[in-house]
C-alpha cells in the first residue's frame, strides 16, 4: 500500500525533539568545565564526585524515597478499597464517592499545596514529612482507583461468586482470590505512584521546609545560585532511573497499559 | 452487576475521611477565605486582582502560551500518532515506552536539559558562534517557556491520540482509499471524528498542564515573565500576600475548568480520564 510518507517525517521530527534534551544532559554531565557550556571543551567524572558530597542531595534523595514510599502505600490501600467497593458492591452515594476519588487531579497542584500548607499543616503544625506524605498519597489516589477500578471490571465476576458460595468469607475471598488477580494493576499503581511522588514539585514547593526537602525542591533552589554541570549529574541519574523503571516495568506487566 | 448490596463503610469511609480532612476541607476554606474581606462578603481580592496590572499580564501571558502550546501539539503530533498507531506491534510498544519516559523522569531533571541547549553558553549559542553569527538570547524569555512546555506535555497528547488511532481499523481506512477518497476526505471524513474524543482529551491534558505547570515558567521564563503559578508562588512565598495567592489559585482552577468545559462541547465528547502527570 502507498500511503504518504508525511506522518513518519513529523513523527522522526518529534522523537528527536523528544531526545535531544536527554542526550544533551547526559553529555553535559561529563563536561570538566568550571560552568555549564555545550558542548563541554574537556570531560570529567568531577560532577558525579560532586553531587556525591554535596549533603543536600545525598538527604533530598532520601526524604524523597521515603515520602514516595510511604505516600503510594497509602494511596494503594485506600484506592484498592475505594476501588473494590465501586466494582462489587450497590450503594447510594456511588457517584459522590468517585466523584471524590475523582477530585484530586481535577484541582490545579499547586493549589493544593497552597491550601493544605495554609488549612492544614500550619494549623495542625504537621512536620515536614508527614504532610509530604499526606499531600502526595491525596493527590494520586485517583491513579491508583482508576488503574485497580480498570482491572476490577475486567475480572469475571464469577469467581468470586462461586467463593462466596462456597462458604469463603468475604475477607478470604478478597485476599485469596481477588487480590492474586489485580497483582498487576496494584503493581502498576504502586510504582506510577512511587514516581510521581518521587518527582513531584508543585506540592512538595508548599510543604518542604528550609530543613527538610525532597531531591526535586533541593535540585531547584541550588539551580538558583549555581549553574555548573552538577544538576546534569543528577539529573543523569535521575533519567537512568526513570528509564530502568519504565524498561522493568514494561517487561514485568506493559506500562503502556497505565496510560490507555 | 454488582456482588453485594451493603453499604461498604469500612471500604469506603476510611478513605473519604481522609480525602475530606487532607484534601477537600482544606480546599473548600481556602476557597471561601477568598470571598471574604476582614469578615464581611466581598470580591474586592477579585477586583484587586483584576484591576493589578501585573496580575492582567500573568493572566493574558499563561492563557496565550497555554492555547499555541496545545495547537501546536495538537499539530504536531496528530501525524505522529497516526505514523505510530500503523507500526508494527514490536516497533510500537518500544515508541510508546520512548513517550512514556519522558513522563516517568523529573521535570527540573527535563527542563534543566533546555537549559543546556538555549543558554548563552549552550547547544544553539555555541553552534552560531561557529558559523560566525551573533548569540541569540533565548533562555528567560517566553520562546523558552514556550520550548519548554511543549517538550513536556507533548508525550499526554500523544498517548491518547496513539489509542484513539489504534481503535480505527486499518480496514476503513484502505475501503475510503479504494472507493477513491483523498487524503484530505479521508482525515476530514474518517480520522477526525473518529479522534475527536482523544483530541480532546490530549487537549485538556496539555492545557490544563500549561496553565498550571509551575518548574518551567520559573526556570525557564526567569523572573519577568511571570505566568499564573509562578505569581502564584511568588505571592505566597516571597511577599507573603495570601489572600493575593488564594486569588491567583481560584483564578487558575476557573481558568482550567473553562476551558474543560469548552473543549468537551467542541469535540461532543463526555467521558472524562483523570489527568497525566504534571
Amino acid at each position: 500500500m502507498k500511503t504518504s510518507r508525511f506522518p513518519l517525517i513529523v513523527l522522526m521530527i518529534l522523537l528527536g525533539f523528544l531526545i535531544i534534551p536527554f542526550l544533551v544532559v547526559l553529555i553535559a554531565a561529563f563536561g570538566g568545565d568550571p560552568s555549564l557550556r555545550f558542548p563541554p571543551s574537556s570531560f570529567s567524572l568531577k560532577w558525579f564526585k560532586e553531587i556525591m558530597s554535596q549533603k543536600a542531595f545525598i538527604k533530598g534523595f532520601w526524604v524523597s524515597v521515603k515520602v514516595a514510599g510511604l505516600s503510594s502505600l497509602l494511596s494503594i490501600t485506600i484506592g484498592v478499597s475505594i476501588a473494590y467497593a465501586l466494582a462489587r458492591y450497590s450503594f447510594r452515594a456511588k457517584e459522590l464517592v468517585q466523584l471524590i476519588a475523582t477530585l484530586p487531579v481535577i484541582i490545579p497542584q499547586l493549589v493544593v499545596g497552597l491550601a493544605l500548607l495554609k488549612y492544614l499543616v500550619i494549623k495542625t503544625n504537621l512536620s515536614v514529612i508527614p504532610a509530604l506524605v499526606i499531600g502526595h498519597a491525596a493527590l494520586f489516589i485517583p491513579y491508583a482507583v482508576r488503574i485497580v477500578l480498570a482491572s476490577l471490571s475486567n475480572l469475571p465476576i464469577d469467581i468470586e461468586q462461586s467463593a462466596v458460595s462456597l462458604g469463603a468469607s468475604r475477607f478470604y475471598t478478597f485476599f485469596r482470590i481477588v487480590l492474586p488477580n489485580i497483582r498487576d494493576a496494584v503493581l502498576t499503581s504502586l510504582i506510577l505512584t512511587f514516581i510521581l511522588s518521587f518527582n513531584n514539585v508543585p506540592v512538595s514547593l508548599f510543604l518542604t521546609d528550609v530543613g527538610i526537602a525532597t531531591l526535586p525542591i533541593q535540585m531547584l533552589s541550588y539551580m538558583e545560585y549555581n549553574f555548573d554541570p552538577s544538576i546534569a549529574a543528577l539529573s543523569t541519574l535521575l533519567i537512568i532511573f526513570s528509564a530502568a523503571v519504565v524498561f522493568i516495568t514494561e517487561r514485568l506487566i506493559g506500562l503502556s497499559q497505565a496510560f490507555k | 452487576m454488582t456482588l453485594y448490596s451493603k453499604w461498604p463503610w469500612f471500604l469506603v469511609l476510611p478513605g473519604l475521611i481522609f480525602l475530606v480532612i487532607a484534601f477537600i476541607l482544606p480546599i473548600a476554606v481556602l476557597f471561601a477565605n477568598s470571598l471574604f474581606d476582614g469578615s464581611s462578603l466581598s470580591l474586592i481580592n477579585y477586583l484587586n486582582f483584576v484591576q493589578d496590572p501585573v496580575s492582567q499580564r500573568a493572566y493574558l501571558r499563561t492563557v496565550k502560551i497555554a492555547v499555541i502550546v496545545t495547537l501546536l501539539a495538537m499539530a504536531f503530533c496528530y501525524p505522529a500518532a497516526y505514523a505510530v498507531s500503523r507500526l508494527s506491534s514490536k516497533w510500537r510498544i518500544l515508541l510508546i515506552a520512548l513517550i512514556i519516559l519522558p513522563l516517568m523522569t523529573n521535570s527540573v531533571a527535563r527542563t534543566f536539559s533546555w537549559m543546556v541547549i538555549l543558554g548563552r553558553q549552550g547547544l544553539i549559542n555555541n553552534a552560531l558562534k561557529l558559523i560566525g553569527l551573533e548569540p541569540l538570547r533565548i533562555l528567560y524569555t517566553e520562546n523558552a517557556v514556550f520550548i519548554g512546555l511543549l517538550h513536556l506535555f507533548i508525550p499526554l497528547m500523544m498517548l491518547p491520540l496513539i489509542s484513539a488511532f489504534e481503535n480505527i481499523p486499518e480496514d476503513v481506512e484502505l475501503a475510503a482509499r479504494n472507493l477513491g477518497a483523498s487524503e484530505w476526505q479521508i482525515f476530514l471524513k474518517i480520522f477526525m471524528p473518529l479522534t475527536a474524543e482523544g483530541l480532546a482529551i490530549g487537549g485538556i491534558l496539555v492545557f490544563t498542564g500549561c496553565v498550571t505547570a509551575y518548574v518551567t515558567p520559573a526556570i525557564l521564563g526567569g523572573s519577568r515573565h511571570l505566568m499564573l503559578s509562578t505569581l502564584l508562588y511568588q505571592k505566597a512565598s516571597v511577599t507573603l500576600d495570601w489572600v493575593g495567592a488564594t486569588v491567583v489559585a481560584v483564578v487558575m482552577f476557573i481558568t482550567t475548568l473553562i476551558v474543560i468545559y469548552f473543549i468537551r462541547l467542541v469535540s461532543g465528547t463526555q467521558r472524562s480520564k483523570p489527568a497525566g502527570s504534571q
